[in-house]
């Protein structure tokens, strides 16, 4: 990925940001220097995944080359060095080519490997309505609205797939399997100021925020969403009043 | 794995090639009792989670022989769990299922646990008692149902789980029954100091460092918590209380067999209206079918149902003790709406348990409301995966949007509301038409809808929540709908027309075929179930054991109330010397 410096977030007056091997306020911060401290097992899995991501087996080279793109969009990481950029492709793709579910299927959706290919011809099809054009040959900005429409759940096209396919689930379930690849690699936990595993050695400082000695303090600076990106925040309320979503993570 | 073929005694083999650890320090180092297909068992316990690990420690201490049949691994802490959210997932029931209603339930990583120990791997072990209302919700409010027996009928198995998981709380309690608990109470975390800042600027009181089943203080081969946060991904330091580390092993020493990954398929009706055993696929995937004196389903509110619904047969056409046509409904999850407050200050929720404060200051009904019933506000601490998801559909954000937000992870900070939501005949587990699981066994098919009442204890608890967020000082606060716990869909009952188990949790319709886990609960108040399947299941077991071999004999139900076996605790966890208020 090169990084488009009209695609870049930018600072207090507007500059673009350069992009850097580790965004995030926590600049010298890094979860992997602290790998000695973790268990053998979980030193084992994540350094797995940072060190050999799984190959890509269930999409299609064609099929691949457009989620990629998808996936730069609604998870973008220009802000980052090409070789700091955190592969998220490999890890859907496992999932679906290893038939894994969450744990559920919404009963008016398709399994999820179909889904993903429905979605995929409904990008290419909105975007020919649109545009005249594939997904792929779209202007940056072109297809970051066409996704918009996606995300607000009334896609600007396709609507014969669209009938198939119930388009809050799918970006639901979409948009959970690419979290669950960015913020599972000590990358983004370094750019978030996570401090990752912590067995067997534990966490002392509990209260006020404060760091472990091996943790970094933050230190903040002016961070802008790039000029005219339309991936900003959106009220709640307004997208999901008609099907509320039920959270699959627990936490109680 | 060595199998050895001395008959006397029966057989033994080890669980694995060398130490199986469960926590740093405690060990399985002997062999464990094996049963024959063959030979005819005197209690088949289906899952072995939070009541599957109760009742056959208790059964195998009683003197019976026991066979704890379990669809997931029988984990090993060190080698099969990690620190890490996306490496946890095998923890989870992932099995296909099917979703639907209005509001429909998402399973998986909230809900639902595979393996030894079942939810109690994955629980963040809030442990506070049912309230003294939750057993006659009918008659208070006239909603909902009445359970059989009564909060004193549960009191002493309270007690007794309390001590035997334990439970670290404060020395008093004030809500419910009040009582206290003997473990001191955990050190706070800065979201548990935010609830109390909150609360306490709006004068409503808290309860500080639990009730919660993790241990504050070493004990025995127990280490106490190290507070990394990954209590959800299963606890590697042993300190938090899974049946798999605090019954199972006392039920391996007495004789207990558990058989892990072998999937239950169908429960077998034999002659007279008794069931002779249970159709399983072994851990190579064949087809088995082992031999018992009685059943007990444990496979939690989804799987149970589904396992009796799978087990239809000409004498039970709609599935096996289903005369009433109950099994399946009156699913209920709580309300487990999530909102977050993003603070100037650093907060860092990933440090401390997600449960270490709460307040059951709104959790009975008030007639002042316009809703019965209430819900309780608690600590959660949410990872960075889960919590970008929690963001995605509170804040609406992706893209760059999303980025930023996460940006600022360590300046949020989450509560959970947990409201009862009441049970509803349509909110039910049924077997689906078109899907089937890698065994080829139709899955579970869940609906489940809002009702009014619901909708308005969820809208006015989710303010609550923002209110004391706001109080604590949060310059944004947001939320996410969705839903925690599952309970009911095998309900007991004093009516066989209405309920599908009596209040010992023996099926109506089958003398030898009993139901032990959530799934039994009329009602579920606004209190983290756990506790209460676990004291459930030890009930259920002094039942078992106080009726002897009448329960494999004969049809009778003796409903006369069992003495409490206290002496049925594993070691060290009654008696003198263990730590206890009065």
């Amino acid at each position: 990925m090169e990084s488009d410096p009209a695609r870049l977030p930018v600072d207090a007056e507007g500059k673009p940001l350069v992009p850097r091997p580790q965004p995030g306020y926590y600049p010298k911060f890094s979860t992997l220097s602290q790998q000695a401290f973790w268990d053998a097992a979980t030193r084992t899995v994540v350094l797995q995944r940072v060190t050999a991501p799984p190959p890509v087996r269930f999409f299609t080279a064609p099929e691949a080359e457009i989620i990629q793109r998808v996936i730069e969009h609604v998870l973008p990481q220009d802000d980052r060095v090409p070789e700091r950029q955190i592969p998220i492709l490999p890890f859907i793709d496992e999932r679906l080519f290893a038939g894994r579910t969450p744990g559920y299927r919404f009963e008016d959706m398709p399994p999820d490997g179909e889904a993903y290919r429905l979605f995929l011809r409904a990008v290419d099809l909105m975007a020919l309505e649109a545009h005249g054009a594939q997904f792929l040959r779209l202007p940056w900005h072109e297809a970051d609205v066409l996704l918009q429409s996606v995300h607000d759940g009334k896609p600007s096209g396709a609507q014969d797939i669209w009938k198939k396919l119930p388009v809050k689930h799918f970006w639901t379930i979409m948009m959970g399997d690419c979290v669950e690849a960015y913020y599972a690699h000590p990358w983004a936990w370094d750019e978030i100021g996570f401090g990752g595993p912590a067995y067997p050695r534990a966490y002392f400082r509990l209260e006020g925020g404060a760091p472990e000695p091996w943790e970094s303090h933050e230190r903040h600076y002016a961070w802008d969403l790039p000029p005219g990106c339309v991936s900003g925040e959106h009220e709640a309320e307004a997208a999901h009043t008609d099907t509320p979503t039920h959270g699959e993570t627990g936490s109680h | 794995m060595s199998f050895l073929d001395t008959p006397v005694g029966g057989a033994f083999r080890a669980l694995q090639d060398d130490d199986h650890h469960l926590g740093p320090m405690q060990r399985i180092t002997g062999t464990m009792r094996c049963f024959r297909d063959d030979e005819e068992v005197d209690y088949l316990v289906v899952g072995v989670g939070s009541a599957g690990g109760v009742l056959c420690q208790r059964l195998a201490r009683g003197g019976f022989k026991v066979v704890g049949m379990e669809a997931g691994r029988f984990w090993d802490s060190e080698r099969d769990w990690v620190s890490d959210e996306a490496g946890s997932h095998g923890l989870y029931w992932e099995d296909p299922r099917v979703i639907g209603g209005t509001d429909p339930l998402t399973l998986g990583a909230n809900n639902c646990g595979k393996g030894v120990g079942g939810g109690s791997v994955h629980w963040a072990a809030f442990a506070p008692r049912f309230h003294p209302s939750d057993f006659e919700v009918y008659t208070r409010d006239g909603v909902g149902a009445d359970w059989p027996i009564s909060y004193q009928d549960l009191k002493p198995y309270y007690e007794l789980l309390e001590l035997e998981m334990p439970v670290a709380g404060p020395a008093w309690y004030p809500w419910g029954d009040p009582h206290g608990y003997a473990y001191g109470p955990h050190p706070m975390g800065e979201v548990g100091n935010t609830l109390i800042r909150g609360c306490t600027k709006l004068g409503i009181g808290v309860s500080v460092g639990g009730p919660v089943a993790i241990l504050s203080g070493s004990r025995g081969d127990r280490a106490h918590c190290i507070y990394r946060g990954f209590c959800i991904q299963a606890c590697k330091v042993g300190a938090k209380a899974s049946t798999l580390i605090t019954h199972v092993p006392d039920a391996l020493v007495h004789g207990a067999e558990v058989r892990d990954r072998c999937m239950a398929a169908r429960i077998e009706l034999g002659k007279n209206n008794r069931v002779a055993g249970v159709h399983y696929f072994d851990r190579e995937g064949k087809a088995r079918f082992q031999r018992a004196k009685a059943v007990i389903v444990s496979g939690y509110a989804i799987e149970t149902p589904r396992l009796l619904l799978n087990s239809a047969c000409p004498e039970y056409p709609q599935g096996l003790a289903n005369s009433s046509g109950t099994v399946g409904k009156y699913l209920m999850a709580q309300a487990g709406n999530v909102i977050a407050g993003r603070f100037d200050e650093l907060i860092r929720m990933y440090k401390a348990p997600p449960a270490h404060c709460l307040t059951e200051e709104f959790y009975e009904t008030d007639p002042k409301r316009d809703f019965a019933r209430g819900f309780a506000i608690q600590t959660v601490g949410p990872l960075p995966i889960a919590f970008a998801k929690q963001m995605m559909a509170a804040k609406g954000v992706w893209g760059w949007g999303l980025r930023r937000t996460m940006m600022d992870y360590n300046h949020w900070c989450a509560l959970g509301l947990l409201g009862e939501i009441l049970p509803w005949e349509d909110n039910a587990v049924t077997i689906s038409a078109t899907d089937k699981d890698q065994f080829g066994l139709p899955v579970a098919h869940v609906t489940f809808n809002l009702h009014d009442n619901d909708k308005k204890l969820i809208a006015y608890g989710k303010n609550v929540v923002m209110d004391v967020m706001c109080a604590a000082g949060a310059e944004e606060v947001v939320q996410e709908s969705r839903c925690a716990h599952l309970v009911g869909a095998a309900r007991m009952g004093s009516d066989p027309a209405t309920s599908v188990v009596d209040g010992f949790g023996r099926t109506h319709d089958i003398a030898n075929l009993f139901v032990c886990d959530g799934s039994v609960m009329p009602t579920q108040g606004s209190a983290n179930p756990g506790l209460t399947i676990q004291a459930l299941a030890a009930r259920t077991a002094d039942y078992l054991i106080s009726q002897g071999t009448a329960i494999f004999n004969t049809d009778r139900r003796d409903m006369t109330p069992p003495p409490v076996r206290r002496e049925l605790s594993p070691p060290g966890t009654h008696g003198d010397g263990v730590p206890r208020l009065k």
